[in-house]
């Protein structure tokens, strides 16, 4: 076989996991207990790897935040110093298949929703979505009030959340974007389909699980559109994690933002990251007085949802959000459009009934992405330098790191040839 | 030798293809003559070395 041949063989066997990945969620627990690799001083974060002293502001309160949450520390100031030393250690949750949106951290005891891949048997991991209060750690905000909200979270919310889909048998995801097909959701930036969907399923079993705080525990969950975001994001890494790591295949299987740099995954090199400067996300400032120097680079693992095909990859199936993004119908189109000339694939269980029953595109190959010059579009929220939301739009995926993840699948090539020719 | 069928090419109709970039088929468009664009680019956008690493692993047609 030629290399050609055997990339293409490599990459159909990717497509196959992605296109036949069926994700359920089927617990909430604290993430030590199953994260492989987790420990009491590590704290996932998103994006490609990073260094201490490239930390955004906003990232570093969550850090900070995070290591005073888990009594690893007593300030910001213990908090970062021990970073700094090393004695609590910052890695990429990608690599750990898990996803943190935006300025989001995964600290040890933190509950995580854990979804698996039935098809595949991988699991993915994300933190529960936060709810409506823009003060949290998921948009660089810590203090007094988000503290309570997160130890609620650990002792109250994480733990009703699980029994209620323990009970439930676990939560079918494709069922559910089955379901909600033709509702609006592109399942990145808005899915309020998704989400009243899989609180129709859940409820039932809500209604029925031990705690005095019951109605509380209700109201947080019903209340919030985005939950099913952080559903599918574990979903996608559920997928994703048996995806990594088949020799010389150029799909795309994890992308995400530290706020200075960008970075896609391949399925042939794993976990490795390719990285170039972080894009800002043009759109929709939530205040009128915000302006672009006020927004940090791309950050957040949320566009783990457009490596499985969902966001600005099926952006017609969403055309209402393309408002936020300053943008219209003919665009959404563009977007899925200029998706599918870069992608193998496209999922058959959500057809859009506006595009003749056409699914989304999935499976991004990074060779027809360089050799067609078409850059495929994440949707995505942008973070204020100083912590906060600033606003939500699009961004045109960085060219330079798909070049740089060919070079890195081209030495692979170069090295399994050496080795034939040595035989 | 017989030109009639080359005389007729020439007698007919002007239609042009052009490929590549379209400031030829405007310009012809705009003296009123029938241009037809084929949208074409350079592989990798004229990237050498990219041109090098895909002629190796293919994927684009």
């Amino acid at each position: 076989m030629t290399i050609e041949q055997r990339v293409d063989a490599a990459n159909a066997k990717v497509l196959e996991i992605m296109t036949k990945g069926h994700p359920v969620w089927v617990d909430v627990q604290p993430a030590i207990d199953v994260i492989p690799g987790m420990t009491k001083t590590t704290i996932l974060t998103p994006g490609p790897g990073i260094t201490p002293d490239r930390v955004t502001p906003p990232q570093r309160t969550s850090i900070c935040g995070a290591a005073i949450h888990e009594g690893l520390a007593a300030t910001r100031e213990e908090a970062w110093a021990m970073v700094e030393r090393g004695e609590i250690q910052i890695i990429s949750s990608q690599t750990m298949n898990t996803g943190n949106a935006a300025c989001m951290v995964t600290s040890a005891s933190m509950p995580v929703i854990i979804v698996e891949d039935t098809t595949s048997g991988g699991k993915g991991f994300a933190p529960i979505h936060p709810g409506g209060n823009p003060k949290c750690l998921r948009w660089g905000l810590y203090d007094e009030e988000v503290e309570n909200d997160l130890r609620w979270f650990r002792d109250v919310y994480g733990p009703a959340l699980g029994q209620a889909v323990r009970a439930a048998g676990g939560i079918d995801v494709i069922t559910i974007l089955s379901k909600t097909a033709g509702m609006g959701d592109e399942n990145h930036n808005r899915q309020p389909a998704a989400s009243m969907c899989l609180a129709l399923q859940l409820m039932p079993w809500l209604l029925d699980i031990e705690s005095d705080q019951k109605n509380a525990i209700i109201k947080h969950f019903a209340a919030n559109d985005r939950f099913f975001l952080h559903v599918m994001m574990a979903g996608v890494e559920a997928i994703m994690a048996s995806c990594k790591d088949i020799e010389l295949s150029t799909v795309m299987v994890g992308m995400g933002g530290n706020g200075v740099d960008f970075g896609i995954q391949l399925a042939g090199t794993g976990n490795r990251w390719y990285i170039t400067d972080a894009p800002k996300i043009n759109g929709t400032f939530l205040k009128p007085t915000y302006k672009e120097s006020d927004l940090i680079g791309y950050l957040g693992d949320s566009c783990v949802t457009e490596v499985w095909g969902l966001g600005g990859m099926s952006a017609i199936a969403g055309p209402a959000y393309m408002r936020l993004t300053g943008s219209n119908y003919a665009e959404a189109r563009n977007r899925t459009e200029k998706a599918r000339a870069v992608s193998l694939g496209e999922h058959t269980f959500a057809p859009v009934p506006w595009e003749d029953m056409a699914g989304f595109p999935v499976g991004v190959d990074a060779r027809k992405v360089v050799g067609y010059n078409i850059l495929p579009i994440s949707h995505g929220g942008s973070a204020l330098r100083v912590g906060g939301q600033g606003g939500a739009g699009a961004a045109e995926l960085p060219l330079g790191c798909f070049k740089e993840a060919l070079r890195g699948i081209f030495a692979q090539a170069k090295e399994i040839m050496e080795k034939e020719e040595t035989k | 030798m017989d030109c009639e069928k080359i005389l007729n090419l020439f007698r007919s109709e002007l239609i042009t293809v052009n490929v590549g970039p379209k400031l030829l088929a405007t310009s012809l468009e705009m003296q009123g003559y029938k241009a037809y664009q084929v949208e074409w680019k350079p592989m990798a956008g004229g990237d050498k070395e990219m041109q090098e690493i895909l002629t190796l692993l293919g994927g684009v047609d």
